[in-house]
């Protein structure tokens, strides 16, 4: 990042001191943990509330906004079979009433403010954030300090959110081929492992929740100390840390013991075949290879092959499927960016009349490749150069910076860490690529879905 | 020439846009997806470069390129690492005045828009949206998919696209736009060396004629099978840009459908949990184009979903919106309004946007104050007057069987239809 006018930020040792003058309960009193360089002209702080409550704070005037995020460490990993759901049920109970504010108040009142609210759920970890105008972040301090520990659950609720979940569901799942197909890739590809269900639930699950189960799944996991806070954009840091401290330095550090480790999923030795029918005009292959976690050590270089297999229209396989053979309307792959080993997802959307049995052979064909040569010297150079923009982009506004610095905290334990990601990146090798691409995206790794037309 | 240019040091990114004042509305009567077929075959890369070393040039800078279609314009946007900036200028530049337009390529893209048609069958939304304006607008051009149909796409062939290309495109009016980690000097200075003399458009008033609405309220089910849930799309005219109603109509629009804690949003979802999204929407044009409202209820309350919205209609149409809620639209519009600029290709897109779509100046430049000033007299007879709650077209993808009957005894129904899904 280019320079621009730095902003004024008094060390933070004499910040701290004046924060805690005075202040005698332990968990209102601020640690300064340490600054973490964030590019080249911001610095992303790092404090410590007493109980527990981490804050990343990242000053950049460049527009007057504010993004507010709060990540919590819970999403579906942490339920159990027969509750599945609970975690994004949670999630939009979460804009309820509390003992603070009524119903619709919480809406009501960012919106008036210009504030954009909104929240996400997944495998490892539940995220609320609001972009706003500048002026409004004690606003968003406040409310978002209340709900963390003042939520009221009541049954006309719970029961129309289920209804609404339930409707969700169906948008997203049921009447969607990719979702029906990506919920049966999971739920075959692991045994054992929590990654298996989805994020959204079992639809039985989701309408068998009561309000004992959400105040339980509250009392467990809602707690400062499970909770990061990230503040990007153009704020006064003294003045947002005092507010967070208010609103904040009165809550208790934890409520209820850690949740279990997941247990692990066991090697996969044999390709896993399913089939699902459905009412679309062209049929589709989805792949998932079993793939590292996100922080292993080998998923950059699984990242370069992700790109020279999948990464925009001068990629191998979007030139292959849909440029010169015209077997594909198109071609994507990702890979799921979780604390535990997940997939690499494959996904090749067929034309009208195409053997899904040829495609498959073009795939295994183009990743023995890569597998054998590796990657050409300008397929590194344009894998890295698309990846840097991509990265750029995701810094363009404060919301962005804030969801990378709160998604890095979280699933990798160092909001900084994106910088790092970048140059892991430049840092792969052909080899590297080669040796990932044989060790991970063998047949006997995945699980394929194939997506079959239903006759009308 | 017609330069804009928004500098941001914040990243080392540049973003470029040449903008062209043709689109959809140009294309010939049963010829519908012209325009696009000629920007995307543009996309397919310059003269004296195969595709696949047009793709390598582009990745290998470090660049993404687009181009983008609508109704009345035509964008060719594309992004860049700042280090990159003058050979991606040049091959831009190349990319809209020195296009292949390759028989072989223009093949393979019809081939390929037709899967792309085909693939749309999966999408229940886009099913519901197309369906929506077909039914709305009938003939006129603002009925038209930008895409075509296979009927139209199979009328086209390359000598078309190669006239359509010369007669609009090349030696057409043009503005480009810049935003990013770029001085104007040397931004003005490198675009005089790659691009041609720039031709300004001459303003045109209206290019189309006034769009009419028709009577009654009509069903229209886009027949599909196995649906669980459905799209649902209630809605009639809206506003024209240069409309003196337009202001007051966004504020009342917002007020009743345009914010999660509106009347729509919460009678529909908060209270009774029909509808992930409940939303009304407001579209303007040269001429009138649409509002609606949007839900995606389960289909065993489906009817019931579109009563209520029926009802909610005709209470905002007829009593007003109330003092409270439209001052909240109000701070709504002001506060939020912040998130329109906060990046520089934000800015640069509002002032391309004022040129080429013949949006008046002070939408831009006066939007606080041109949203505080509507008075709430003002905002029910800009509802009043164009909001019809009696003309209505009411389009639900569903599977008919499970629906039909309940959307024929909906209040006012004159006519219901049933289109299957995959009719194209």
């Amino acid at each position: 990042m280019a320079a621009q006018a730095p902003p004024f930020m008094g060390a933070p040792e004499v910040l701290i001191e004046r924060l805690n003058r005075g202040v005698r309960k332990r968990n209102a009193r601020w640690t300064f943990v340490r600054d973490h360089a964030f590019g080249d002209a911001l610095t992303l702080r790092r404090f410590r509330l007493g109980n527990g409550l981490t804050v990343l704070t990242l000053v950049d005037r460049s527009a007057p906004t504010v993004s507010y995020h709060t990540w919590f460490r819970v999403g579906s990993r942490h339920e159990r079979p027969g509750k599945t759901g609970l975690a994004h049920l949670f999630e939009h109970l979460m804009f309820s009433e509390t003992r603070n504010h009524p119903h619709g108040d919480f809406d009501r009142l960012m919106e008036r403010a210009g504030a954009e609210a909104n929240a996400a759920t997944w495998t490892d970890w539940t995220c609320y954030y609001e972009n706003a105008p500048r002026d409004a972040l004690p606003l968003l301090i406040e409310l978002e300090a209340d709900r963390m520990s003042n939520l009221v659950l009541r049954v006309p609720q719970v029961t129309s959110e289920k209804e609404v979940v339930a409707n969700e569901r169906k948008l997203r799942v049921d009447d969607d081929v990719e979702g029906r197909a990506l919920e049966m890739l999971y739920d075959n590809a692991f045994r054992r492992h929590p990654y298996r269900w989805p994020t959204i639930g079992w639809m039985k699950d989701i309408r068998g929740f009561t309000v004992r189960d959400c105040k339980e799944f509250y009392r467990t996991h809602y707690a400062p100390s499970n909770a990061t806070v990230v503040i990007a954009g153009d704020f006064n840091e003294q003045k947002a840390l005092s507010h967070v401290q208010k609103h904040y330095g009165g809550l208790p550090a934890s409520r209820a013991a850690e949740p279990p480790t997941p247990t692990a999923e066991p090697s996969q030795r044999a390709e896993r075949v399913h089939q699902l029918t459905a009412p679309t005009p062209t049929e589709k292959l989805l792949l998932g290879y079993h793939a590292p976690s996100f922080s292993d050590p080998d998923t950059p270089a699984l990242v370069i092959a992700n790109e020279v297999l999948f990464g925009g229209t001068s990629s191998r396989l979007h030139r292959l499927f849909c440029l010169d053979e015209e077997v594909a309307l198109s071609v994507r792959g990702s890979i799921s960016p979780f604390i535990d080993p997940g997939l690499f997802e494959m996904w090749i959307f067929l034309r009208e009349g195409k053997r899904k049995e040829d495609a498959l052979a073009l795939l295994d064909r183009e990743i023995d490749r890569l597998a054998s040569d590796g990657p050409s010297p300008l397929e590194l150079e344009k894998t890295i150069n698309q990846l840097e923009l991509s990265f750029l982009h995701s810094m363009e506004t404060a919301g962005g910076k804030a969801e990378q610095i709160g998604f890095y905290e979280t699933v990798a334990n160092d909001g900084a860490a994106v910088f790092d990601r970048l140059a892991a990146y430049r840092n792969v090798t052909a080899d590297d690529v080669k040796r990932a691409v044989g060790k991970y995206l063998r047949p006997s790794l995945r699980t394929r879905v194939e997506i079959l037309r239903k006759a009308s | 020439m017609s330069i804009f240019v928004e500098s941001s040091d914040v990243l080392p990114l540049v973003d470029l846009e040449i903008a062209l004042p043709v689109g959809s509305l140009q294309d010939p009567a049963g010829q519908e997806g012209l325009a696009q077929l000629t920007g995307h075959l543009m996309r397919r890369g310059p003269r004296g470069l195969s595709q696949e070393r047009f793709e390598d040039r582009l990745a290998s800078l470090g660049a993404r390129m687009s181009v983008e279609v609508s109704m009345r314009s035509t964008r060719v946007r594309a992004t860049v690492l700042r280090r990159n900036l003058e050979p991606l200028l040049a091959l831009l530049a190349d990319v809209v005045w020195q296009p292949a337009l390759r028989g072989s390529d223009f093949s393979k893209l019809k081939r390929r828009a037709a899967a792309a048609l085909t693939s749309r069958l999966d999408d229940d939304q886009a099913l519901g949206a197309v369906c929506f304006r077909e039914a709305l607008f009938g003939e006129h051009p603002y009925g038209r998919t930008l895409s075509g149909d296979t009927d139209s796409l199979a009328r086209i062939g390359i000598q078309q696209v190669k006239d359509f290309y010369d007669r609009n495109i090349a030696k057409g009016a043009f503005l480009v736009g810049v935003a990013g980690d770029v001085a104007d000097t040397e931004v003005r200075s490198l675009i005089a060396s790659h691009f041609p003399k720039a031709r300004r458009a001459k303003k045109k008033r209206s290019d189309v004629p006034a769009t009419r609405s028709r009577r009654g309220r009509h069903v229209v089910i886009v027949d599909k099978p196995e649906r669980t849930q459905t799209q649902l799309l209630i809605g009639t005219l809206g506003a024209r840009t240069r409309d003196r109603n337009l202001f007051p109509l966004l504020v009342s629009n917002t007020a009743f459908g345009g914010t999660f804690s509106g009347p729509l949003m919460q009678q529909v979802r908060g209270v009774r949990g029909w509808s992930y999204g409940a939303y009304s929407r407001l579209l303007h044009s040269t001429q009138r184009d649409a509002w609606y409202m949007s839900t995606a209820p389960a289909a065993e309350y489906s009817a019931d979903c579109a009563a209520l919205q029926l009802e909610l209609l005709e209470h905002w149409v007829g009593g007003g919106t109330k003092n409270t809620d439209l001052r909240f639209a109000q701070r709504y519009l002001i506060n939020s309004h912040c998130f329109d600029r906060d990046t520089a290709s934000k800015r640069l897109e509002a002032r391309l946007d004022l040129e080429l779509l013949d949006i008046p100046r002070s939408y831009v430049e006066k939007y606080d104050q041109l949203v505080a000033r509507v008075t709430k007299q003002q905002a029910d007879e800009a509802t009043r007057a164009r909001i019809s709650d009696k003309d209505l077209i009411i389009v639900v993808v569903a599977t008919a069987s499970e629906v039909a009957s309940s959307f024929e005894r909906l209040p006012g129904v004159r006519s219901v239809e049933i289109v299957p899904f995959d009719r194209t």
